[in-house]
């Protein structure tokens, strides 16, 4: 089941996306706050915009399958689960802690909607791609959103997804990279540059769309392309801000944090202060 | 001379080429033509891991996915995930020590039914160290979930297809495709988990796999004539392992001898010692197989005895268990 929502009840599930990241992290202070907060918009619209998915049952053949590949962003992830209905948003409460299916890098013992077990980068592209190729041969229309991590991108398994989608033309693919620049050692031009990375996917034969990942209308319209997109495989840079929504926290290039008592109650003023 | 023209050349290299048995490779076209759910990946060796029958006769459901073996255990993992039986061919070495990360990850933890099948196992190549896999067992051993199965010659490679497919997980086929033309035989089962005596004898036993099951019952022949009797048992089933029959061959022969195509270093000689140690059985015991070194290319004859993997290295060993039982 596709998500009905207008814009600004998109923005405001944006929002409370980013409340559960802070409040989900603050007690241990552990988790990717920043990369969080730059991502939530993709993930508001992807799952109550774009995927079709029924909650109640998540293992429907039918389904669309969003797979985190960057599997350590999970503060956002869970939160956006919990919100969706796949489990109850009291469990958020118990991220990071002993014992509990909320990991830091999210696992399939969790349930079917975690699509993949991804904590080592590069692997979900190839999985999503297998996904696929099984739904065209089975005469499914189920579409395969892989969230990609930039950094990540240096990984030598995307590059062979990323042939083989490209030359067998999955038109049920969307490859979205969450380009919030940072990878572990900092920002991505003192490690590697992806650059021209529109160029790189291009030539690898997807059809390519550069965004402003954190503006909810261009995500839907770049959503709306790639759907209509016949004969390739869509690829969208989507370009993040760290800590968007919390002005103190925007644009920290930090890939850890340590999220303080103090900065944690700031955050979440911050995020509650009207606009 | 005459030189040929390039028709000619042409010609010649095909007729020299003589058919060889793919009694794998039919048996898998056989189980797909019965079970939908059954796909064949492959990393560009298609002849070499026998799935060419089953690119022919069912494309739909077979994908040459380059030479790109670790998006294709990915791939394999989402197929699984779509309710799909995904088998996985390339060479021993390629299948198992390139992805071993995205085996534990895409197939392994999720505990999903893709088949991994690696051709070239062992020493067993011309090819040289970089495509011999001489550590491969040892490695899925230790990956929880994963079943482990070697044939030990054409007329068990059938059986191969059952076993894969008997195992509800993943599981890896340890396969050596014959060279020449063999003998006619009859295609013979296996079960998960249980391993075959394939000669009866009470002085000692020889617990062997895949090419050092002939090698062990050559062995035995040998030793026959000296007055040795040895058992010779086929674990097919490397993982799961038959216990029961490795303790009650301890307990019958006194003696046990492991030979493998495998370092001596965590295949067939570790699984049968751990069982042994565990129910704290001490007896005579050697291990046949490579000494904790890396090998080298050439023709598996010249190979196995090179690096004391043959009868000859095998019946060495039964006797210095024999004079440590008296």
């Amino acid at each position: 089941m596709k998500e009905k929502h207008n814009l600004s009840e998109l923005e405001a599930i944006a929002t409370r996306l980013r409340l559960h990241v802070v409040d989900m992290v603050a007690p241990s202070g552990q988790g990717y706050v920043l990369q969080g907060l730059g991502a939530a918009d993709i993930f508001a619209t992807l799952y109550f915009a774009e995927a079709t998915m029924d909650p109640a049952n998540p293992d429907w053949p039918e389904r669309d399958r969003v797979f985190l590949t960057t599997a350590h962003n999970t503060a956002i992830f869970y939160a956006t689960l919990a919100e969706r209905g796949f489990f109850p948003v009291e469990k958020l409460k118990s991220y990071v802690t002993d014992g509990s299916a909320l990991e830091i890098n999210s696992s399939e013992r969790m349930g079917t909607f975690v699509e993949a077990t991804c904590g080592s980068l590069g692997q979900g592209l190839s999985v999503a791609i297998g996904c696929a190729l099984s739904a065209k041969r089975q005469g499914r229309s189920s579409r395969f959103y892989a969230i990609v991590g930039d950094g990540e991108m240096q990984e030598g398994q995307i590059w062979e997804a990323a042939m083989l989608a490209g030359a067998w033309a999955l038109d049920n693919l969307v490859v979205i990279v969450d380009y919030n620049f940072v990878q572990s050692e900092g920002p991505m031009d003192r490690v590697m540059t992806l650059d021209p990375l529109m160029e790189k996917m291009e030539s690898f034969g997807f059809a390519c769309q550069e965004v402003d990942g954190n503006d909810i209308p261009t995500l839907l319209a770049a959503f709306d392309v790639a759907r209509d997109t016949q004969g390739k495989p869509s690829f969208i840079k989507a370009n993040t801000l760290m800590g968007k929504g919390v002005p103190s926290l925007e644009g920290l290039m930090f890939h850890q944090l340590r999220f303080p008592p103090e900065v944690a109650a700031s955050a979440r003023a911050e995020l509650e202060a009207p606009r | 001379m005459n030189t040929l023209t390039q028709l000619e050349a042409a010609d010649f290299i095909n007729r020299s080429f003589k058919p060889l048995p793919r009694a794998y490779g039919d048996a898998l076209v056989e189980a797909a033509q019965a079970d939908p759910r059954i796909v064949a990946l492959c990393a560009d060796l298609v002849p070499p891991t026998e799935t060419d029958r089953f690119r022919d006769e069912l494309p739909n459901r077979f994908h040459n996915v380059g030479i790109a073996e670790a998006n294709m255990i990915g791939i394999a993992g989402g197929m699984a995930r779509s309710g799909e039986i995904p088998f996985c061919h390339s060479f021993c070495a390629f299948i198992t020590k390139r992805v071993l990360d995205q085996i534990a990850m895409q197939a392994a933890y999720p505990n999903l039914p893709v088949k991994l099948v690696g051709f070239l196992p062992g020493v067993a190549t011309l090819l040289g160290v970089s495509h011999q896999a001489i550590e491969d067992v040892a490695i899925l051993r230790a990956v929880p979930n994963m079943a482990i199965f070697e044939p030990s010659g054409p007329e068990y490679h059938a059986a191969m297809v059952k076993l894969a497919l008997d195992w509800d997980g993943p599981a890896y086929l340890r396969m050596k495709r014959p060279e020449t033309l063999p003998d006619a035989f009859e295609p013979k089962s296996l079960d998960v988990g249980k391993g075959v005596i394939r000669r009866e004898g009470g002085d000692a036993t020889k617990i062997s796999a895949g090419l050092s099951v002939v090698e062990s019952l050559n062995a035995a022949e040998v030793l026959s004539h000296e007055g040795i009797e040895a058992r010779v048992v086929d674990i097919a089933s490397l993982k799961p392992l038959d216990g029961n029959l490795i303790l009650e061959s301890a307990d019958r022969t006194g003696a046990i001898v492991t030979a493998e195509n495998h370092s001596i270093i965590g295949g067939l000689g570790s699984a049968v010692s751990e069982v042994l140690m565990d129910e704290g059985i001490g007896l005579p015991f050697r291990r046949v197989g490579i000494q904790d070194r890396f090998c080298e290319g050439g023709s598996t004859p010249y190979l196995m005895n090179k690096f004391g993997l043959d009868a000859p290295a095998i019946a060495q060993a039964v006797r210095t268990v024999m004079e440590k039982k008296t």
